[in-house]
C-alpha cells in the first residue's frame, strides 16, 4: 500500500518547463527525502503535490492520496486534504505561528476547527499533545517567548492536529545551526508514526543522512538518482550526486596552514562593541596575519557582522583598540557580503562598475581580464546587470572587485550561505587560494562549524546574546582561540 | 519577480497624461500666435459675446477675449508651479541627502523643521508669504517652494538612508569612492523616479493652490489672467454665459488630470 503516489508531475511557467515529469511514491513508515540545490525545482515539486503552487505556474500529472485521485492542475481539489491528509511543516516556525496567541490555544484551535472537536475536548487534546512533545510549560507562552526549537514543536503539533498522516517539511533546517538541525531531524522522525508518511525537502546532506529512508536527487527539475538514502550517500552512482557529496564541507580535506605566519595586518585589543544599546562583543582580542584565514562562527545575531564592521572601520568600538599595519591604504580593507546582488549598484552594468574601480585604483583595464580568468569567470557577464547573474558568479565578481583595490584583508561575511554546495566549494576554494598566493589576511564568517574547521587556520566563536541576563553569562564564556 | 510582472511599454495612463499636457502647452504657447490679440483689451460692447474668429472662445463680462486670457493664464500658473517645484526639489534633494549622510543633530533639526512646516496647512503658509509680497508671482513662488520642499526632503531622506546603509553603498565607500560618485551611481538612480512622481504631484498641488487663492480673491490681482481669478470673475454670469465659465474650469481640470496621470503611471 502507498500513502501517496504522484505520477508524471510537470510544472511549467509559460513555455519553460521547471519540473520535468517526475513520479514518486511514499510508503507508510518510510521517509522520502528530496535533495537538490537552490533552483532544482524541489520545492515546486512539493508544492505541485500539495496543490499550493503560485497561480502563475501550471502543473500537470496525477496525485493519489489515500483513496482519492486528483489532477495536479485542479488546485482547488487539494484544499480539502490540507490539514486532514497532508500536514505542511512551515520553514520559519516563528513566522507561521500567530504572534498574538498563546501556544496552547493555537494548537487547540486546529483541533477544534480542522478536526472538528468540541472546544473542551480540543483544549484537552492540545494539552496532551504539547505535553507529549515536552512542551507542558510552553502552552501558556506567546511565540516570541519560545525558543526556535520549541516554536517548531508547537508548529508540528498544530500542523498534525487535523489527523493528517502525511507530513511534508520544506527546508525545515533553513538557517539553523548544526545542533538545532539534529533536533529537527529527531523531531521529524518522532512525528513519523508506523502508518504515517514523511516527505522532507532539503539541500542539506546532513539532514538527509539523519532522516534516512529513501532519497531522490533532483537537478534542473529532473530526477538524477533515487535509492535508499544510506546507499546513495555512501556510493553515489550519478556524477552529479558525487559532485554534490564531494562539495559538502564534511568531505572537504583540511586546508594546510602556511608554515610561517605572515606579518600582522590588523590587531584588535579588548574590543567591546555595542549596537542599538545592546552589547554584542565584549573584550575580544584577535590578530589577523597575512596568508591566514580566521574563522568566525556563532549563532545569528551574536555580532559577527558588527565585528566585521568594526574591523573595517565602519563601526566605532565602544572600548578597545583596532590597529592597522603601517603603510596600508585605507582601501586595503575589503568586504564580501552575504547577498552579492545587494553589494553592486542595481542599475549599472557590472563591467562599468569594475572599470570605475580599476580607474580609481589606477589599475590597467587588462587587470580585469586577468582576474576574470583567474576567478574562472566569463567576460560576457560584464555586460549584464547584477540581478541577471547567478549568485555564485556574482560573489566571484565581488571578489574580483575587491581584488582591484589591492586588499591586504578581506572580511567575508557568510559569503556562501546563499550558494549551493558546489558553488560554495568553488568560492571558498578561491578565497583560500588568494590567501595563499597573494598573502591576504581573511576573516571568514560562517554558521557552519564544519566549513570553518576545514578552511580556517584559527577560529573565533562568538556566543549567543539574548537579553541582559544571558549577556552576562556570555561574556564569561567568550573565548578566542588565536594563534 | 517584479521584473517579470512589469510591463515593458510605457503605461497607457502616463502616455495619455503626457499627451494632455502637450496639448495644453501647445495652446498656451502658440494659441496667441495663431490668433493674435490682447488679453487685457476691453470692449464692453462684446460683454459675454459668443465665439468669433478674433476670439475663438468668446468674451468675458468685460468683453476681453477668453482665448487670450486663457492662454496667458495657462502660461502663468504652470510657470510659477514649475519654478516652485524646481526650487523645492533641489532644496529637498540637498537637505534630504545631507540629513541622511550626516545624521545626528543635522538630521534631527531638519526633520523637526520639516515636521513643523507639515503641521501648518499649506495654503496658510502661502498666504503668510503673500501677505509680505501681495499679489506677485514671486510671492507665490516663495510660498509654494516653502510648502513643497518638505515632500522632496522626506522622500530623499528615507531613500538615501536605506541606500547609504546598503551593502552596495558600503562597498563603494570601502573601495575608496568619494561622495559624488556614491551619489551619482547609488543614490540618484533610486531617488530619480520617486522625485519625478513627486514633482508631477507637486506641480498639480501648486497649480491648484494658485487657482484656489485666486478664486477666493487673495491670490493674483485683477486684471492678471489667472485660472482661479477667471473662474470667480465669471461665476456671477453662469446663467448667461455657462461656456465662458466652463473654459477656465476645463483648462484647470485638463492640466491637473494630465499631471496626475503622469505621476500615477510610475510603478516600483
Amino acid at each position: 500500500m502507498t500513502l501517496l503516489s504522484a505520477t508524471d508531475i510537470t510544472v511549467r511557467d509559460g513555455a519553460a518547463r521547471l519540473v520535468a515529469p517526475v513520479s514518486l511514491e511514499l510508503h507508510p513508515g518510510e521517509p522520502l527525502v528530496i535533495l537538490g540545490e537552490t533552483g532544482s525545482g524541489k520545492s515546486l515539486l512539493a508544492q505541485a503535490i500539495m496543490g499550493t503552487l503560485p497561480a502563475s505556474l501550471r502543473a500537470t500529472g496525477t496525485v493519489r492520496i489515500g483513496g482519492c485521485t486528483l489532477l495536479a492542475e485542479d488546485r482547488a481539489a487539494f484544499r480539502g486534504l490540507w490539514g486532514r491528509q497532508i500536514a505542511v511543516l512551515p520553514q520559519e516556525p516563528w513566522l507561521s505561528l500567530d504572534p498574538l496567541m498563546r501556544a496552547g490555544p493555537q494548537v487547540a484551535e486546529a483541533h477544534r476547527l480542522v478536526a472538528g472537536l468540541p472546544a473542551a475536548a480540543a483544549r484537552n487534546r492540545a494539552a496532551e499533545e504539547l505535553a507529549a512533545l515536552g512542551l507542558d510549560t510552553a502552552a501558556a507562552r506567546y511565540p516570541h517567548e519560545l525558543s526556535g526549537g520549541m516554536a517548531q514543536r508547537v508548529a508540528i503539533a498544530a500542523a498534525r492536529a487535523g489527523g493528517a498522516s502525511l507530513v511534508i517539511a520544506d527546508e525545515p533546517t533553513k538557517g539553523l545551526d548544526a545542533a538545532r538541525r539534529d533536533d529537527v531531524a529527531a523531531l521529524l522522525l518522532a512525528a513519523l508514526t508506523r502508518s504515517g508518511g514523511l516527505l522532507v525537502i532539503t539541500h542539506d546532506l546532513a539532514l538527509a543522512r539523519r532522516i534516512g529512508g529513501r532519497l531522490m536527487v533532483l537537478r534542473d527539475g529532473a530526477v538524477v538518482e533515487t535509492g535508499a538514502t544510506s546507499a546513495v550517500l555512501s556510493a553515489p552512482q550519478a556524477a552529479y550526486t558525487r559532485d554534490l557529496i564531494a562539495a559538502d564541507p564534511e568531505s572537504w580535506s583540511r586546508r594546510v596552514a602556511p608554515s610561517e605566519a605572515g606579518q600582522a595586518v590588523l590587531e584588535a585589543r579588548n574590543l567591546t562593541l555595542s549596537r542599538g544599546g545592546q552589547r554584542l562583543v565584549d573584550g575580544l582580542t584577535l590578530e589577523l596575519r597575512a596568508g591566514r584565514i580566521l574563522g568566525i562562527t556563532g549563532p545569528s545575531g551574536c555580532g559577527k557582522s558588527s565585528l566585521g564592521d568594526a574591523l573595517l572601520g565602519l563601526l566605532t568600538p565602544e572600548r578597545g583598540h583596532i590597529t592597522r599595519a603601517r603603510g596600508l591604504a585605507p582601501t586595503a580593507f575589503q568586504k564580501l557580503w552575504q547577498d552579492p546582488v545587494a553589494a553592486f549598484p542595481r542599475t549599472r552594468r557590472l563591467g562599468q562598475t569594475l572599470r570605475d574601480v580599476a580607474r580609481l585604483h589606477a589599475a590597467p583595464p587588462e587587470r580585469i581580464g586577468g582576474l576574470l580568468e583567474r576567478l574562472r569567470l566569463d567576460s560576457a557577464l560584464l555586460s549584464r546587470r547584477p540581478a541577471a547573474v547567478s549568485g555564485g558568479e556574482l560573489q566571484r565578481l565581488a571578489l574580483l572587485r575587491a581584488m582591484l583595490a589591492n586588499p591586504r584583508f578581506i572580511f567575508a561575511d557568510e559569503p556562501t550561505s546563499r550558494l549551493d554546495p558546489i558553488t560554495q566549494r568553488e568560492v571558498i576554494g578561491l578565497l583560500a587560494d588568494l590567501a595563499r598566493t597573494d598573502g591576504l589576511a581573511i576573516a571568514l564568517v560562517s554558521h557552519d562549524p564544519v566549513l570553518i574547521d576545514r578552511v580556517c587556520d584559527e577560529t573565533c566563536s562568538l556566543p549567543m546574546k539574548r537579553g541582559e541576563h544571558d549577556t552576562l553569562e556570555c561574556s564569561d564564556l567568550l573565548r578566542t582561540a588565536i594563534g | 519577480m517584479t521584473a517579470i510582472s512589469l510591463p515593458r511599454a510605457l503605461p497607457a495612463g502616463r502616455t495619455l497624461g503626457a499627451a494632455i499636457l502637450a496639448i495644453v502647452a501647445v495652446f498656451a504657447l502658440l494659441g496667441p500666435v495663431f490668433v493674435p490679440g490682447d488679453p487685457f483689451a476691453q470692449s464692453l460692447m462684446k460683454s459675454l459675446a459668443g465665439p468669433e474668429p478674433a476670439a475663438p472662445f468668446g468674451y468675458d463680462h468685460l468683453g476681453r477675449s477668453l482665448w487670450h486670457r486663457l492662454a496667458h493664464a495657462l502660461r502663468l500658473s504652470p510657470l510659477i508651479a514649475l519654478a516652485a517645484v524646481a526650487t523645492a526639489g533641489a532644496a529637498g534633494l540637498v537637505l534630504g541627502t545631507l540629513a541622511a549622510l550626516r545624521g545626528g543633530w543635522t538630521e534631527r533639526a531638519l526633520v523637526v523643521l520639516a515636521d513643523a512646516l507639515l503641521a501648518l496647512p499649506g495654503l496658510l503658509l502661502v498666504l503668510i508669504v503673500l501677505a509680505i509680497m501681495p499679489g506677485t508671482a514671486t510671492g507665490f513662488w516663495a510660498g509654494l517652494s516653502l510648502v513643497l520642499w518638505v515632500e522632496f526632503f522626506r522622500l530623499t531622506r528615507a531613500t538615501a538612508r536605506a541606500t547609504l546603509a546598503s551593502p552596495a553603498a558600503q562597498a563603494g565607500r570601502l573601495l575608496g569612492f568619494g561622495w559624488p560618485y556614491i551619489f551619482r551611481t547609488h543614490l540618484w538612480p533610486e531617488i530619480a523616479p520617486l522625485m519625478l512622481t513627486a514633482a508631477a504631484f507637486g506641480t498639480a498641488t501648486a497649480i491648484m493652490g494658485i487657482a484656489a487663492l485666486g478664486f477666493v480673491s487673495v491670490g493674483m490681482r485683477a486684471p492678471t489672467p489667472e485660472l482661479g481669478l477667471m473662474m470667480v470673475e465669471l461665476l456671477p454670469y453662469w446663467r448667461e454665459a455657462p461656456m465662458a465659465l466652463l473654459t477656465p474650469v476645463l483648462a484647470t481640470f485638463a492640466l491637473l488630470l494630465g499631471l496626475t496621470l503622469l505621476a500615477g503611471g510610475h510603478r516600483t
